[in-house]
């Protein structure tokens, strides 16, 4: 009772790094842009919205770490998404988040139209590729791997954020 | 490309019979023509052993050098005492280093085919096999009692080469080391067999060694390889009717694996047990998928409006956040290392109660106090005069260093004064004092002082 379990395999362990990157992120999001003027127009609403999507899914590719394929492939959007959206949307209507989303999924559709032609034949294979993040890349055998992985971490992301939000809410 | 298919030891048998010198050091080097000359005279001479030995004939190619060559390697040898066996070989380039695999078959005398006889292990054989079909297990371990038990005169460097070349099989790799092992063996060993031709085989040895490099890309190559080497690997699942080539095997094998993926995930995705059929499973998954993202994007836009608020406090929400966590596993007693952290976060003694008390008042499924008075005293200390931040002190950061078991213990008291139903300014006390060791609200008391002597 004097001495906490503290090791890192505890159940508890990837949801509270999560957890701790992810209201850190949030910290900085709110520093960021200063709560004074954000409430003001939509557009900067749904800048905000994306912002804490981004951070919800870097925050869990990050507590994951660089083990799984999926959260390399977030962390690598996110780090990279952020030079090319620049460049590429940067000039047309940056203030609207749904658009720039909007390209991210074109362009990942592109991506996507190259392989599966010659792996997976059922097309339910192709949809889960779209949905787990490098998931284009992967044959069908470690698409099901990390999109288990994927799907227990995101089960622990929205218990996570949901009980933030009630906690706010309340 | 004939030419550098051969391997030595063909030379040796095409050679062999006519040469009457084995001595490595008094080979000399001798003309294609030569060569060629006394591969006909010794294939004839083998032909005449083959019909005196009630085989049937084999089959005689004149054209060494212009792509297909057929060898025939015939001879007596007693295979359990029972059969005599004739081997007759028809090798064309292509097939020259599936031949070097085989190698031990082509040694006269021996007269024994491993592969494609079925039959060949125990009766006679008597008419030529053609060397097209596979090499099936059986036959091959044969090979060895029949090498055993081989009782002929042509003996020793060929069982030697035929050991050597079974090696080979094992491991390809070492291509060029039996080879030469096989050499010399094969000087020392076959006095009979003759001469052989020093220059000419290392010329043969290299070229065979990257013909078989080369050529062992090729997937009907590589196929009928695999087959070879299948008895050496225990692993091989085919049951009874399954395919038994490299290809299927490792799409059976792929297959097993993707079932297997589809069970735990199964397991995982609620309602997906239910369902048969990859296809809809598929579906499933892709669903649930989709929906923790959509939670996740709605739960973003939540918290998007919750934190763009203006007096909006992060604080309390780090704490509470590691509170769950601690008591998921163990209730109130259990302090991961971010409780540090927590309460490094936290300055605020209202925000503390309000904070342990979220952390029951969340409907957690790991949590298992049953507690109904926070909800109310969380919302009668949700104050707003507690949302300033007071900045950090040096005494928090001390706190900071102190032991996690301190804080443990801390935590421990304050759920049992949760349970006990303290007042809650009290508890604020407790918390305030314990954290942030600030005394600001005045409500500070000698009580926060005895839990820490206490502690």
């Amino acid at each position: 009772m004097k001495n906490p379990q503290r090791s890192p395999t505890n159940p508890g362990s990837l949801r509270s790094r999560f957890t701790q990157v992810f209201l850190q992120s949030l910290l900085r999001i709110r520093k960021h842009n200063p709560t004074s003027s954000s409430s003001s127009s939509h557009g900067e609403f749904l800048k905000r919205c994306r912002r804490v999507k981004v951070a919800a899914y870097v925050s869990m590719a990050r507590a994951v770490g660089t083990r799984r394929a999926w959260s390399r492939a977030t962390l690598w959007r996110a780090r990279n998404g952020e030079r090319q959206r620049n460049l590429l949307y940067g000039r047309c209507s940056k203030s609207n988040s749904r658009e720039r989303s909007l390209g991210k999924r074109k362009r990942k559709k592109k991506k996507k139209k190259k392989r599966d032609n010659e792996e997976h034949s059922f097309g339910h294979a192709k949809k889960l590729q779209k949905l787990v993040p490098g998931g284009e890349a992967m044959d069908f055998c470690c698409l099901l791997d990390e999109t288990a992985h994927y799907i227990k971490c995101l089960i622990t992301q929205v218990k996570v954020m949901r009980s933030i939000a009630d906690f706010y809410s309340l | 490309m004939m030419n550098l298919g051969l391997q030595p030891e063909m030379f040796f048998h095409l050679n062999g019979p006519q040469v009457n010198l084995a001595v490595a050091g008094e080979c000399s080097d001798v003309t294609v023509l030569e060569r060629q000359r006394t591969r006909f005279l010794w294939l004839h001479e083998q032909q005449q052993l083959v019909q005196k030995g009630h085989f049937g004939a084999g089959q005689f190619a004149a054209g060494y050098g212009d792509g297909l060559m057929m060898m025939s390697g015939g001879g007596n040898s007693v295979l359990g005492g029972v059969a005599n066996l004739n081997r007759h070989l028809k090798v064309d380039p292509g097939f020259l280093k599936y031949t070097s695999e085989v190698g031990g078959y082509e040694i006269p005398g021996q007269g024994f085919v491993a592969c494609e006889i079925e039959v060949g292990t125990g009766p006679e054989i008597t008419s030529p096999i053609s060397r097209t079909s596979s090499c099936p297990p059986p036959p091959a371990a044969s090979v060895d009692t029949g090498c055993g038990e081989m009782a002929s005169s042509e003996k020793a460097g060929s069982r030697v080469r035929k050991d050597s070349c079974k090696k080979r099989k094992y491991d390809k790799a070492k291509d060029t080391k039996v080879e030469d092992d096989l050499k010399d063996k094969k000087f020392k060993g076959s006095a009979e067999e003759g001469q052989s031709k020093t220059t000419e085989e290392t010329n043969d040895k290299d070229s065979n060694n990257n013909n078989g490099e080369t050529s062992a890309s090729t997937s009907k190559e590589n196929s009928r390889v695999s087959e070879v080497e299948k008895p050496d690997y225990i692993h091989v699942r085919a049951r009874r009717g399954q395919a038994t080539d490299s290809h299927s095997l490792a799409e059976r094998a792929r297959r097993e694996k993707i079932s297997e993926r589809m069970k735990y995930l199964q397991d995982l995705v609620p309602g997906c047990s239910k369902i048969a059929g990859k296809a809809g499973m598929l579906d499933e998954i892709i669903n649930y998928v989709q929906s923790l993202q959509g939670q996740v994007e709605f739960l973003s836009m939540k918290l998007a409006a919750v934190t763009s608020r203006v007096d909006f406090n992060m604080d309390p929400l780090l704490a509470k956040e590691m509170l769950p966590n601690c008591t998921a596993s163990f209730p109130a007693i259990d302090i991961p290392t971010e409780m540090i952290n927590a309460a490094y976060l936290q300055y605020n003694p209202a925000h503390q109660v309000v904070s342990c008390q979220e952390s029951e008042v969340i409907p957690n499924a790991n949590v298992q106090r049953t507690i109904s008075a926070p909800a109310p005293m969380a919302e009668e200390f949700f104050d707003p005069s507690s949302f300033a931040v007071i900045p950090a002190n040096p005494f928090s950061q001390l706190l900071l260093r102190c032991e996690i078991s301190v804080q443990a213990f801390l935590i421990l008291v304050s759920y049992l004064f949760l349970c006990s139903h303290f007042s809650p300014p009290l508890l604020g006390t407790l918390t305030y004092k314990t954290f942030s060791m600030e005394s600001q609200q005045g409500r500070t008391t000698n009580f926060a002082g005895a839990i820490f002597r206490f502690t």
